[in-house]
């Protein structure tokens, strides 16, 4: 039985890689897909990878095992210290899994009729079999440095979809930003990741978690050093799930095609960073104050977007603030019920991240159609519809309620505030090593600036090689 | 306004408020004016297909696409490859292009160029081989990397390689052989040793005769390079020089490669949005009803704003702005002279400054002019609010980066002077880029490289300045005429010798239908005729000549039903039997309930506290429909309308048409039509269609048409454009009733217009995505007539099938091998499709007009391309009243549509709106690319992919002399027929000829041929083929 079950747990982390590779290594022979053989592949895939993670979590169900651990082997084993590449089924990852699953598979569905006769067909389905990839990987991660592993393959994937637009600037410029952001939380995660290895030898989660079972785990790490890797992680987690400050990415994700910006930013991969707490969470008790500012953090994202999606004139970006509300309030939930009322609280802000994915990806699919869903409503209520009034507009003062105004249309001032007050002193600051490293190369050369500056050929050669 | 002007007063006196109010007077013309470049497109829920262009049509086509192009930064034609490629697979013959090539030569085009070719030989030799050219680091790559200089282009004929060859061998043996004696003078020939002397020793010993073929080859080509290059060398450049840069955007683009238009676009997107927003946003901008102007000044102000570096200042900016009660004409006058803008220079500039933002800009213009067709309307002036608004952030936007980047701090009006001195020189075309051309040109005609080297300075001179006087643009001029020439004259052949066939007479039709002219009604008609051959059908405006306001008995407002330039005065509401009050009142609360409940989710799940209740409490319930309606969207659509059953409408309802009281008003009393104004509608569209005389049959079919697919925002774009963009149903059902009516018929018999006691009309729509036809009243239909109607019914059915089979042909998703059922369920599932961005083709395929009787066109297979218009020469007036009225609707209307598609697809990012894969709905109002960009206008390339660019071919079936009257009297239709937006023809009524309107005469058409392709149906001609396909007889 045991043996079947780990077979299962092979075909659920394994059906994506067989489908990365067989893309991947086809578009690399330049040669462009079949349509519907494509289709066809991605749904074998994903019918496989879903009736084994159902099966699994049938077996779980019935069965007495609340946890599989599958585990290919070691990148790096020296006695007291390894990074090992394990997969762990239990409670947490398997509804994840069958989440990204559903959505994957549906989105795939609904990519082939969406996308047919686009130029960037084969282009969208290579990335989108590497965000599949990297979401289950991500999901089933059993030790930190897997988990990366499926981070990594997701910020990738994403930020190149949202250029999915090459030709035309502003998605390369969103994408770039996009990419940029995801680079300082993959930086986070990476120290905090060394930083675990470094206390405990080993990033393996079941170990940290000591005796029990997620969520009932128990970690053995000390109430600072518990503060120090859980602010990293926070930092990537705010990244990958758009907290404040990073919040700006999320409405500039929507460049892409609609299918991949509903189901990548709207509902799963801005989920990732709050699975990742989730994932942590016997760490994270073990620190009031950690625990403290996760809730901060979420409830001011959750504000800030609430405010925010009430000014949003377009449909897109109105659902991602939506969809940040509920993050917000997810991460604000992870802080705050574990700890209150004990590890079996980890199950509501999993049941919300579930709910909420399902829900918003309907809603992102269906956004095109809004026009005619409002002239629908209306004929069935009668008259125009409402415009709701918020609790701010009953309450507050008028001059407050511009003031208010202006800071939501303009999203919280976050993006300006990140780049005068982050991005502008970093920015400079290589520039003056870049000026001193020419002032010391002309002193030492005597003169020459650097080759690398005068890098044109000469315009006169028209002919011979 | 007022307050500046009386701050003014004091300040200057009298007599400078007079100069500076007819100053901003002046101004206020001057925006009106550069306003009409703004795309015309209004709100999207009712769109309205016209010219790209409209604001051109004072210019012949060509010059106007060409100044249009420059002027908005498209494209006036097709690629030249994508004409190219037509010719290779004979979309343009060879003949087209000659034709067309000779007719715009004239006689010029025997003139010899130096003694190398004839002028048409050369441009002919430039239109059917790509010359490839680019700037001179891609040339020197080319050169360098690929085997331009040792394999002569393959496209080279080889009878001229051989020449080329040969003759370069000969003439190298004879200058490099060396005479025993020694040299005399220095010829021409010795020049040409020392330019390629080196290459020898490259291939060898030349003494010893042993090169290779290739070597020869390699040798000619990189003689005849060096040739090219030393001819071509220090010729005059070319003399047109940029126009001077009036915005200081464009200068500190060109100066530092910083675009300020990215600054000031971020912030006034999210504006426009907002002030003009139909009730998207939850939160409505504080101020809107004062104006664009006071808006912003009111948010923008506030202290505290974004760390933005520069918008530093602007607060205050705007705090002076608004409190010295400056008014938006002042301020921009103001702008303009802190920007340096001379009084000249203001219609450039302002016209490029609202074309920097061109969506949103025009959508303030369209929102302003037609108040009466949005929810939220705007005050009048927003547009001159806007560029206030826009004007100052780019003040603030130039300052800044010129700061930055220029360290420049001054004045603006001052920052040409400091800029053009860092201004990269303008480059004109290099004197390589000039020989690779030449060098091209000489392996297509074998010109040898000894040949050229003996060519004079002014020889080179006027080669290269000929070559140049046929660049791309009028390359691809050629290309179109030649490309559209191979069309009109298969129209034009078909209809000529399709005249020629005896046909009998439809004796006693069997029922009659009247249809939309849509080009998407010509196959459906096509198939009716064939399944049931004695049928007629007619094609008229769709919306049958009754423009109301219509509200259904499901609809909470009243729409116009009725052309885009008409108002109605007449307002119909459809009401249920009074037998099924009651059940109507129940269904109305459940379905007022559902919607609110509806509604109340909408905006729950995306609020704070509820949206975490809803989500975490019953999102994962969301599967259901997401899952099922994506993998599954027809069966998902059937369970939703069985669903939805229990609150829909009562199913018999009736159409309040008969006005009792004096005047029409949307008001109890005042809805519908008094008795005369019923007879005028019904008469007129009689009249059109030519059935005057015993003609009608016992039963008559009236169908409007309409489109219903999910997830699309252009969706109105495939309603009937005669209904102004909605759905033309009720136009169709109001036309029977009204012609129904008994005391209608007898005023109309008095007026010599008998309708039979025994006919009966029956309204229906055409839904043209899912392929069905839906009658109304048919309880009404008596029972003497029933069968007669079920008949109908049956043959409808059968067309409805064939003409969904025909449709599929055009999609890939659907087999070739599709029957008749499978192509029907395919249609019906296209149109509940979430992820379908192709619901149909819509007017993709359009391309001519004809209107006259319909026994001229019956039989003929066109494609889904021709608007059919119904009109009877033999019953017109001397005057030709009726072709008038009736070119005065489809001609604005065809070629609207028409030229739409044509721009949409020849810059499908310019002109059209691109790919539908990113869009966004914004403000109710349009759409944007992702999250934040310009409102985009036009087509989307989803809708336009398959489409022809042409302009539309009208033939009409007349006399020149009436279409001459016609044309006296319709300035527009005359405007668009000599500037060449449209071709027009004319069949004569009794012949089969045909003459075609050029140069403001009429030229007799001579057909190409006396055959056309026959088929036994159209299913014959076209199963197995995706592609377009040419006219055929079908001999059903």
């Amino acid at each position: 039985m045991s043996k079947f079950i780990t077979l299962l747990g092979v075909v659920v982390v394994g059906s994506p890689v067989v489908l990365l590779i067989a893309l991947g290594g086809w578009s690399l022979t330049g040669r462009r897909f079949n349509e519907s053989v494509l289709s066809r592949a991605i749904s074998a895939t994903i019918a496989v990878g879903l009736l084994a993670s159902i099966a699994v979590l049938a077996h779980m169900l019935v069965g007495d095992s609340r946890h599989v651990v599958i585990a290919p082997g070691s990148w790096v084993a020296v006695p007291g210290y390894h990074f090992s590449l394990r997969f762990v089924f239990d409670r947490l990852s398997v509804p994840f899994a069958i989440l990204t699953y559903v959505l994957c598979g549906t989105i795939g569905a609904f990519g082939r009729r969406y996308l047919h006769r686009e130029p960037g067909y084969d282009r969208f389905f290579v990335l989108y079999s590497v965000f599949l990839t990297g979401m289950v990987t991500a999901s089933l991660a059993g030790t930190i440095e897997t988990l990366f592993a499926g981070w990594e393959l997701v910020g990738l994937s994403s930020a190149l979809l949202v250029a999915f637009f090459q030709e035309r600037p502003a998605p390369v410029r969103n994408g770039l930003r996009v990419w940029s952001v995801y680079r300082v939380s993959d930086a986070a995660f990476l120290m905090a990741a060394l930083l675990l290895h470094r206390m405990t030898g080993e990033g393996d989660f079941d170990q940290l978690a000591g005796t029990g079972f997620w969520p009932y785990g128990e970690a053995t790490l000390s109430s600072t050093q518990a503060l120090t890797v859980g602010l990293l992680l926070l930092v990537a987690a705010a990244g990958k799930s758009a907290l404040v400050p990073f919040s700006g990415w999320l409405p500039r994700a929507m460049e892409g095609p609609t299918p991949s910006s509903a189901v990548f930013y709207g509902s799963l991969s801005v989920h990732l960073g709050a699975f990742l707490l989730l994932r942590v969470s016997p760490i994270l008790v073990l620190s009031p104050l950690l625990c403290g500012i996760i809730v901060a953090l979420g409830l001011t994202t959750a504000v800030f977007a609430a405010l925010t999606e009430r000014v949003q004139t377009d449909i897109k970006s109105a659902l991602s603030y939506a969809s940040l509300t509920q993050v917000g309030i997810i991460v604000a939930e992870i802080g705050l019920l574990p700890p209150l009322l004990g590890p079996w609280a980890c199950y509501i802000p999993l049941v919300h991240i579930l709910g909420h994915a399902c829900l918003r990806t309907l809603q992102f699919l269906r956004a095109p159609t809004l026009l005619q869903d409002y002239r629908l409503l209306e004929n069935a209520i009668g008259t125009r519809l409402p415009r709701s009034r918020s609790i701010a507009g009953r309450l507050v003062a008028r001059p407050v309620q511009i003031w208010l105004y202006r800071f939501a249309v303009e999203r919280c001032y976050l993006d300006s505030w990140l780049d005068n007050y982050v991005v502008g002193p970093v920015l400079g600051l290589f520039r003056s090593f870049d000026r001193l490293e020419r002032r010391w190369t002309a002193f030492l050369t005597g003169g020459t600036p650097r080759t690398s500056e005068h890098g044109l050929p000469p315009t006169t050669i028209f002919e011979e090689r | 306004m007022s307050t500046i002007e009386a701050t003014t007063s004091q300040r200057s006196g009298s007599q400078g408020r007079e100069l500076d109010e007819g100053r901003l007077e002046r101004l206020r013309h001057v925006i009106g004016h550069a306003g009409h470049l703004l795309p015309s497109q209004g709100p999207i829920t009712v769109f309205v297909h016209h010219n790209t262009l409209h604001a051109f049509e004072d210019l012949p086509f060509d010059e106007a696409v060409q100044s249009g192009g420059r002027i908005f930064g498209c494209e006036p034609y097709l690629s030249e490859e994508r004409y190219r490629e037509a010719l290779g697979r004979g979309r343009i013959r060879p003949v087209d292009l000659e034709t067309v090539l000779r007719h715009d030569l004239n006689s010029r085009g025997d003139e010899p160029i130096l003694s190398l070719c004839t002028r048409f030989e050369l441009r002919l030799a430039m239109l059917r081989h790509s010359i490839q050219t680019g700037p001179a680091a891609e040339l020197r790559w080319f050169v360098a990397e690929t085997d331009a200089l040792d394999r002569i282009r393959e496209d080279a004929p080889s009878a001229v390689r051989e020449r080329l060859l040969t003759d370069t061998h000969r003439r190298a043996m004879h200058d490099f052989t060396e005479m025993d004696g020694g040299a005399g003078e220095r010829t021409g020939s010795d020049e040409f040793r020392d330019l390629v002397d080196d290459l020898r020793p490259r291939f060898g010993d030349l003494a010893k005769a042993d090169w290779s073929d290739c070597s020869w080859e390699a040798f000619t080509l990189r003689a005849l390079w060096r040739v090219c290059r030393e001819g071509a060398r220090g010729l005059k450049p070319v003399a047109a020089t940029p126009p001077a840069i009036v915005r200081s955007r464009d200068l500190l683009l060109e100066a530092t490669g910083r675009d300020t238009d990215l600054l000031v676009n971020d912030v006034l997107t999210r504006y426009c949005a907002a002030y003009l927003d139909q009730g998207l946003a939850h939160g409505v901008l504080p101020d809107r009803e004062c104006g664009f102007y006071q808006a912003f000044c009111t948010v923008h102000r506030q202290p505290a704003g974004p760390p933005e570096r520069w918008q530093i200042g602007l607060a205050q900016e705007l705090a002076r702005l608004q409190d010295g009660g400056i008014g938006p004409l002042a301020c921009i006058a103001e702008s303009l002279d802190r920007l340096g803008v001379r009084e000249e220079q203001w219609d450039r500039f302002l016209s490029e400054t609202l074309l920097a933002l061109r969506g949103w800009a025009g959508m303030f213009q369209q929102v302003e002019e037609r108040n009466d067709r949005v929810v939220h309307p705007i005050a009048p002036g927003s547009l001159v609010e806007y560029l206030a608004v826009r004007l100052v952030l780019e003040r603030f936007a130039a300052n800044d980066v010129a700061r930055e980047e220029l360290g420049y701090a001054g004045p603006l009006a001052e920052l040409p002077k400091t800029v053009e001195r860092r201004l990269p020189p303008h480059r004109s075309t290099s004197p390589e880029q000039r020989a690779f051309v030449v060098f091209q040109l000489a392996q297509l005609f074998g010109w040898t490289p000894h040949e050229l080297h003996g060519l004079s300075r002014r020889g080179w001179a006027s080669l290269v300045e000929e070559i140049e006087s046929f660049p791309n643009v009028e390359r691809r001029r050629v290309f179109h005429a030649a490309y559209e020439r191979r069309y009109l004259n298969q129209i034009l052949d078909a209809m000529s010798v399709h005249g020629r066939r005896d046909r009998q007479p439809v004796a006693v039709p069997q029922f009659q239908v009247f249809c939309c002219i849509d080009d998407r009604e010509e196959s459906f008609r096509r198939h009716l005729e064939e399944v049931a051959p004695d049928v007629e059908t007619f094609g008229t405006a769709g919306f049958y000549n009754i423009a109301m306001y219509y509200r259904g008995a499901a609809d909470a407002h009243f729409v116009p039903l009725c052309p885009a330039v008409v108002t109605p005065k007449h307002w119909v509401e459809e009401r249920v039997v009074e037998a099924t009050e009651s059940n109507h009142q129940r269904r109305t609360k459940a379905r007022r309930v559902v919607g609110a409940v509806s509604h109340w989710i909408h905006v729950a799940s995306r609020s704070f506290a509820w949206g975490a209740v809803l989500s975490a409490g019953a999102g994962v319930v969301a599967t259901v429909p997401l899952v099922s309606r994506v993998l599954f969207p027809r069966l998902a659509a059937g369970v939703r309308r069985r669903l939805g059953g229990h609150v829909q409408p009562a199913s018999k309802t009736r159409l309040t048409l008969e006005r009792a009281g004096a005047e029409p008003s949307p008001d109890e009393g005042g809805l519908g039509y008094s008795l005369d104004e019923m007879i005028g509608i019904a008469e007129t569209v009689l009249r059109d269609v030519g059935l005057t005389e015993e003609t009608l049959a016992r039963l008559v079919l009236v169908l409007g048409h309409g489109s219903h697919s999910m997830n699309n925002p252009h969706e109105a774009a495939h309603d009937c454009g005669a209904c102004g963009g909605a759905v033309g149903g009720p136009n169709g059902r109001a036309f029977a009733q009204i012609a129904n009516n008994p005391r209608v018929r007898e005023r109309l018999a008095a007026r010599g217009l008998r309708v039979p006691e025994d006919t009966v009309f029956v309204g229906g729509l055409h839904n043209t995505c899912n392929e069905y036809v839906k009658f109304y009243d048919t309880d009404r239909v008596p029972a003497s007539h029933r069968e007669e109607f079920e008949a109908a019914r049956g043959a409808i059915e059968r067309a409805l099938d064939r003409d969904a089979h025909e449709r599929a042909r055009r999609f890939d998703s659907a087999p070739l091998s599709i029957s008749f059922e499978e192509a029907r369920a395919q249609m019906d599932a296209r149109a509940e499709d979430l992820a379908q961005v192709r619901p149909e083709w819509g007017h993709a395929t359009n391309a001519v007009t004809i209107v006259g009787r319909r026994s001229r066109t019956r039989g003929l297979f066109f494609d889904r391309r021709a608007f059919l218009t119904s009109y009877d020469p033999t019953q017109d007036d001397a005057d030709a009243a009726i072709l008038a009225r009736t070119l005065a609707a489809v001609v604005p209307v065809c070629a609207g549509i028409g030229l739409e598609y044509y721009f949409s697809h020849v810059d499908p990012y310019g002109y059209g709106c691109s790919t539908k894969l990113p869009h966004n709905v914004a403000a109710l109002l349009g759409v944007m690319d992702g999250a934040a960009s310009d409102l985009r206008t036009g087509l989307p390339w989803q809708m336009v992919e398959i489409h022809e660019p042409l302009r539309q071919l009208f033939v009409v079936e007349t006399t020149p002399e009436a279409m001459r009257r016609v044309l006296d009297r319709s300035p527009s239709i005359d405007r668009l027929c000599r500037n060449g937006w449209i071709h027009l023809a004319i069949l004569s009524p009794d012949s089969n000829d045909v003459q075609v309107f050029r140069d403001g005469r009429f030229h007799p058409y001579v057909p190409e041929t006396t055959e056309l392709p026959k088929a036994r149906s159209s299913v014959d001609w076209y199963r197995g083929w995706r592609d377009f396909l040419d006219v055929a007889a079908i001999e059903a």
